[in-house]
């Protein structure tokens, strides 16, 4: 039964069917990844083929710059708020919408739309209301809050970045927690009721551990996500004013393809790679054991 | 229990004004399309005095729209049949093979799915232009499939395991041909995964941004929706009622699609995320 030409003869089936989708993912990541290791090696200006071999020289210019520090700090304070704020809302929109409301197919829609839409199409969706909407809003009504300058002043454009990646995304999120709500079995709920738990109890101590593998993958998705902002920024604020909303990405955009510091850029993007593992296998780690103690 | 239909009915009209605010920067964005500049100068909150189409005559020629949306169909197409199709085999033979070399090939494909894009950009750009990838749709199309496999892959491959291994043992048995047992009795299985899948990854491609920005902004022939809004709203910085109307015509079609496929969608959409 199993003769050799049998067996080669699976061995190239199964190289057929399998090699095309390796080396898709090699040209994709992998060679990429050998490629920045060599490139942050060197100063390079993306035109010149043999760039200039530095050694680590890009890297201990890293340390020093402040606006890679600056933009990191954004990065880690926008993702830590974006994480939290996004699933929290998220969740309460999802319990709201659990509720046998009349019109809860149209209004799970609503929140969702935004989440089809091109970021860079929202950032510049919301830069026009901020600056022509809010105007126009600010005459009619004559609130003050319409007449800040929400992309001017460094502290409201932090907001409105995180503002208008919550309002783009909350949609997702919404449908994750809906999907898990389902999942909590309604006797659970009835006992907990008939034991007397009052809302709040019975949300903390029923429906959030039945919840846990939805947080858990909201989670993951939040900061994967927010890890990476980018689109927003540049149609948003274009990491205005002065700076103060310029994240990783938009960092190593920046220098690299408008300052043509390429091979810095690699440099920047390879210490994102090595934060971003880093941090998603902790992440991982840390989840996968609550997951197994509750 | 009246109490309860009560608040019930308060939650409900909270929720549907909740949404409606919500919604109302799109409202906002819709209205003002077809305004003329002194009247978005005058009120930004105020219907349009009438309803013209000129506005959008005048953008659908200017950034030559036609060209645009069939320059987003050939991207999305040519990525997203390449990913399934590559994606599709591969799970299928790294599922119902057990050896050492499966398990680590099938590690190799799913851990991009960690790798932020970002930290590998400027050498897959560089890559791409030495091998001839860039400045063309078709090319781009391509470049989706790397990008693509690896959560296309791991959905899969979840999927797969349930499929009973006695169906293709059967088809191998009456003298079908690996690919054939795949192509008749497996692939149809997979539907629904690959629903799943397309709807992940046509959302992602069609509204696809930096990709596109590296790889296709050079000449306008080549251009995608979302990059052609974006130069558009950058030319026409002041003249807020073009740039509302190149943002409607951007979006319409994903908008006309979720209202025609919602459910799918959002489906979709949950499903990719639990498995991936």
């Amino acid at each position: 039964m199993f003769s050799m030409g049998r067996k080669s003869r699976s061995g190239w089936e199964f190289s057929l069917f399998v090699i095309p989708a390796v080396i898709g993912v090699l040209f994709a990541f992998y060679i990429p990844f050998v490629m920045s290791m060599a490139y942050s090696l060197t100063e390079w200006n993306g035109i010149n083929s043999n760039p200039d071999f530095i050694g680590f020289d890009n890297f201990r210019a890293l340390l020093q710059d402040r606006n890679f520090l600056n933009a990191s700090l954004f990065t880690l304070k926008y993702s830590i708020l974006y994480i939290i704020l996004v699933n929290v809302l998220a969740v309460l929109i999802a319990l709201a919408l659990d509720r046998p409301l009349k019109t809860r197919t149209a209004l799970r829609a609503a929140f969702f739309v935004p989440y089809i839409l091109s970021l860079v199409i929202v950032g510049f969706i919301w830069r026009f209301i901020f600056m022509q909407g809010f105007e126009s809003l600010y005459e009619q009504t004559g609130w003050g809050i319409f007449q800040w300058s929400w992309l001017g002043e460094n502290t409201l454009a932090f907001i409105s970045v995180l503002l208008v990646s919550i309002w783009q995304s909350v949609g997702f999120y919404i449908v994750i927690y809906i999907a898990g709500l389902q999942s909590v079995p309604a006797d659970v709920m009835e006992a907990a009721v008939v034991d007397g738990a009052g809302l709040v109890r019975r949300f903390f101590s029923v429906t959030l551990p039945l919840l846990a593998p939805s947080v858990t993958i909201a989670v993951f998705m939040a900061l994967t996500n927010s890890i990476k902002i980018f689109d927003v920024i540049l149609s948003l604020t274009a990491g205005g004013p002065g700076g103060s909303t310029v994240s990783v990405s938009y960092d190593i955009y920046r220098d690299t393809f408008q300052n043509n510091m390429y091979g810095y850029g690699t440099a920047k993007a390879l210490v994102l790679f090595f934060a971003v593992m880093i941090i998603t296998v902790v992440q991982l780690a840390y989840f996968k054991r609550r997951e197994v103690e509750s | 229990m009246k109490r309860g239909k009560i608040g019930l009915a308060l939650l409900e009209l909270f929720m549907i004004v909740s949404a409606l605010v919500f919604l109302y920067p799109m409202f906002l964005v819709l209205i003002n399309s077809f305004k003329t500049f002194g009247e978005v100068m005058r009120n930004v909150v105020a219907l349009p005095e009438k309803l013209t189409l000129e506005n959008y005559i005048y953008v659908w020629k200017f950034i030559d729209y036609p060209q645009l949306f069939l320059n987003n169909v050939i991207i999305t197409v040519v990525g997203v049949a390449g990913i399934i199709a590559l994606s599709s085999l591969a799970a299928y033979k790294l599922s119902r093979t057990g050896s050492r070399l499966s398990n680590i090939l099938y590690l190799v494909c799913i851990l991009p799915m960690l790798v932020p894009f970002q930290s590998i950009m400027i050498t897959v750009l560089k890559l791409a232009k030495d091998m001839g990838l860039s400045d063309s749709t078709w090319g781009l199309g391509v470049i989706y499939w790397g990008f693509g496999v690896p959560l296309a892959v791991f959905i899969y491959h979840g999927f797969v395991k349930g499929i009973p291994r006695e169906l293709d043992e059967s088809a191998m048995i009456d003298g079908a041909s690996s690919f054939r047992t795949f192509g008749t009795i497996i692939l149809p299985l997979l539907k629904p995964v690959t629903t799943t899948v397309i709807i992940i990854d046509v959302m992602w491609i069609w509204n696809d941004f930096l990709l596109p920005l590296l790889m296709v902004n050079s000449s306008q022939s080549t251009k995608t929706l979302t990059l052609a809004a974006y130069t558009f709203v950058g030319q026409y910085n002041t003249d807020w009622q073009y740039a509302m109307t190149a943002m409607v015509m951007a979006v319409l079609p994903s908008i006309i699609v979720f209202m025609l496929l919602q459910k799918h969608i959002v489906k979709g959409v949950v499903a990719g995320a639990v498995k991936g």
